[in-house]
């Protein structure tokens, strides 16, 4: 079996050069996007354009922090994509949380569930770094160095076994019988994880509450 | 600035309700206290007295004090009256009524109340439904005693399945890095 | 001998050269509208980069055998009709009675989408395809009213027999005498070439790029061929009407013109419903092909 590569040459250029995004604008990256599209710094001419739905798309933007619920809507959509797809995060809070490091329902970094190729770092980045990281991702493809699709379908059982470890991916994953096996393996240590992460400290915390609190 | 509708509502609630405590908090501002079983018709007394517009339910976790509050809002538009029903129910296996037949979306308010904060509301058929969390498995989220900072650093830290990475060599991309 | 083989060169030449520039049409359509709205824009063969990359994309989804031949069935209904519309003053075929023929060839294309859309099974394409038909019934009562009216002018259904009688000058284009058939034509064009305020089916914020929300890589690129060759087609119809056709350059010039007013009407309108669309399509439009009709009856 041959190594699957990324596109280069006359492919490659054909696929830096005329990117379609869809943009899942999720948190306050989507009032980034409207500014980079529009008259002022126009993504356009790069060739880059939004698009409606994930059969057309190669770029999956993702604007913000993700819920575990947005996550699955997320993964099924990278799911959906035709091959070479790129994956660009968005702003701190896909880097490492960001402000919601400690929310007990929002995912901290976005690696560890989909192959990610560049992260536009900021708070949230202003549309200069959008078309900085744009640039960068484009002559990146043209040269094929970015191969996220083949990194998550060479270790889909390890971005497989993430996902089941926050959320229920019998659902929400094209391969159905990866899902199930791996959605199974993981049930111990998600028992265990909430464990942990509740019984154990709860009463802990109660007593904790300092005197002095109104009725 | 009187408080004459303010003490209106204050009457008209104790004409009925002698045992509810109510009391003026300030101008527009109407709060009473009731034992959790007479929140249904005292509800429905009011709706049928001019407060048409229910506002929402919220909740209050008394942790010490072992009760959890349900704080409910109504709103008189034509007196420009604010009434806020507060009461009391255990935090463990604490049980409501639903207020469904009176106020359509209040079925929400207590699905919502009901994943966040683990009251049961008798009545209400949609409660089992998963509302905002999906596949949780934990304890209601909001309660004062769950430490979401423990919670988060437990499921989405994964310090074991970064060390797995480094492992397979996923690694980010890099090369846009300058020398 | 010579012209056979001439004639096999054009009809392996001329699809290419139709493709090309109703590609770079799409990319100057991009261009132009972006320097309306005060934007760089991307570059002019912006287009066919995007066609070259929707072909080098890997396994497409793909849900059945209809859903592939749709693309497939559009793109060729597109093809054939090229056959009977004649590009530069010369058609590959050419008789009494090729605009009727033209006229159902049209028709082919947005059904071979419904099919192949149906197969699909995506309610938002579902949606966008109901659009389209509904949108076709509309424009195509007016488009007939006009070519019913240019027919009963020159007493014949052959484009190279009307292209003929406007030869010699502006003065001799039938757009003087039939002005009110032209305009209501020009409106049923911006239908069909689907520019706002007729562009409901692909509406991207309501429906998703309706009829193509299921098509992507190589299926989205025969359907951007598609559209590049209907372009050419849609607004050639008019050229060769009313425009009196030309040799190739200036056949491409008055196409491109044609398809120009479309565009700047496309750049500053926004979006009809459906059913405003529809109720436009049998008022004004209609009733101003209908009085061009009757004014050509009478004067005839």
């Amino acid at each position: 079996m041959t190594k699957a590569k990324p596109p280069k040459g006359l492919k490659g250029w054909a696929q830096g050069r005329s990117l379609w995004m869809l943009h899942f604008c999720t948190g306050c990256g989507a009032i980034e996007m409207p500014p980079t599209m529009t008259s002022r710094y126009d993504m356009e001419r790069f060739g880059i354009t939004p698009m409606a739905t994930p059969r057309q798309a190669d770029l999956l933007l993702i604007t913000g922090y993700l819920t575990v619920k947005t996550l699955k809507r997320v993964i099924r959509s990278y799911e959906q994509m035709p091959e070479p797809k790129y994956v660009v995060g968005f702003g701190s809070c896909t880097v490492n949380g960001g402000m919601y490091w400690d929310s007990y329902n929002t995912i901290k970094r976005l690696d560890l569930y989909l192959p990610i190729d560049l992260y536009i770092a900021g708070c949230m980045p202003r549309p200069e770094a959008i078309i900085d990281g744009f640039t960068e991702l484009i002559e990146g493809i043209k040269k094929g160095k970015f191969d996220g699709w083949i990194r998550y379908k060479e270790n889909l059982e390890y971005y497989k076994r993430n996902q089941a470890m926050v959320m229920d991916i019998r659902k929400w994953s094209l391969d159905a019988e990866l899902a199930e096996r791996i959605w199974n393996e993981v049930q111990e240590e998600r028992r265990k994880r909430f464990e942990r992460a509740t019984v154990k400290h709860v009463y802990e915390l109660a007593e904790r509450i300092p005197e002095g609190l109104p009725k | 600035m009187s408080l004459e509708k303010e003490q209106k509502v204050v009457d008209l609630i104790k004409v009925s309700f002698e045992d509810a405590e109510a009391e003026i908090q300030r101008e527009r501002r109407v709060k009473v206290k009731v034992a959790p079983n007479r929140v249904f018709p005292l509800v429905a007394y009011l709706k049928g007295n001019g407060f048409k517009h229910f506002v929402a339910i919220s909740a209050v976790d008394w942790i010490r004090d072992g009760e959890i509050e349900l704080v409910y809002h109504l709103w008189n538009y034509d007196e420009k009256v604010h009434v806020m029903i507060k009461t009391r129910v255990p935090r463990d296996g604490g049980s409501m009524p639903t207020l469904k037949p009176l106020f359509n979306q209040a079925e929400t308010y207590e699905r919502d109340i009901h994943e966040f904060f683990g009251v049961h509301f008798e009545g209400n058929e949609k409660l089992d439904r998963e509302f905002i969390l999906e596949d949780w498995d934990g304890p209601p989220p909001m309660r004062k005693d769950f430490d979401t900072r423990l919670f988060s650093a437990e499921f989405y830290d994964q310090e074991d399945l970064e060390s797995e990475a480094l492992r397979l060599k996923i690694q980010p991309y890099k090369g846009h890095l300058k020398k | 001998m010579n012209a056979v083989g001439l004639n096999i060169t054009w009809i392996i030449f001329m699809p290419i050269l139709v493709i090309i520039i109703g590609l770079f049409y799409l990319g100057a359509a991009r261009k132009i509208t972006a320097r309306i709205q005060n934007r760089y824009g991307p570059p002019i063969y912006q287009n066919i980069i995007d066609v070259i990359k929707l072909f080098s994309k890997k396994n497409p989804t793909n849900h059945g055998v209809m859903f592939s031949l749709g693309p497939v069935m559009a793109f060729s209904g597109m093809l054939i009709s090229l056959l009977f519309i004649p590009i530069g003053n010369k058609a590959l075929l050419s008789f009494n009675g090729d605009i009727i023929v033209l006229l159902y060839l049209l028709v082919i294309a947005p059904l071979g989408m419904a099919l192949g859309v149906g197969e699909g099974g995506n309610p938002m394409g579902t949606i966008g395809i109901a659009r389209a038909l509904t949108l076709m019934l509309g424009y195509e009562v007016v488009l007939v009213i006009s070519i019913i009216s240019v027919i009963l002018y020159t007493g014949s259904a052959s484009f190279m027999e009307i292209i003929k009688m406007q030869s010699g000058g502006v003065g001799h284009w039938f757009i003087w005498p039939l002005f009110l058939s032209a305009l209501a034509m020009d409106m049923a064009l911006q239908g069909m070439l689907g520019e706002k305020p007729f562009d409901q089916p692909v509406a991207p914020h309501e429906v998703a790029s309706g009829p193509m929300v299921e098509f992507g890589g190589k299926y989205l690129g025969l359907l951007q061929l598609y559209h590049a060759i209907g372009i050419v087609v849609e607004t050639g119809i008019f050229v060769n009407l009313f425009l009196g056709g030309g040799t190739l350059f200036w056949w491409f010039v008055k196409s491109f013109a044609v398809f120009f007013v479309a565009l700047l009407i496309n750049a500053v309108m926004p979006r009809f419903r459906i059913g405003q669309a529809f109720a436009f399509f049998w008022t004004y439009p209609a009733a101003i092909g209908l009085i061009g009709l009757i004014l050509v009856a009478i004067l005839k």
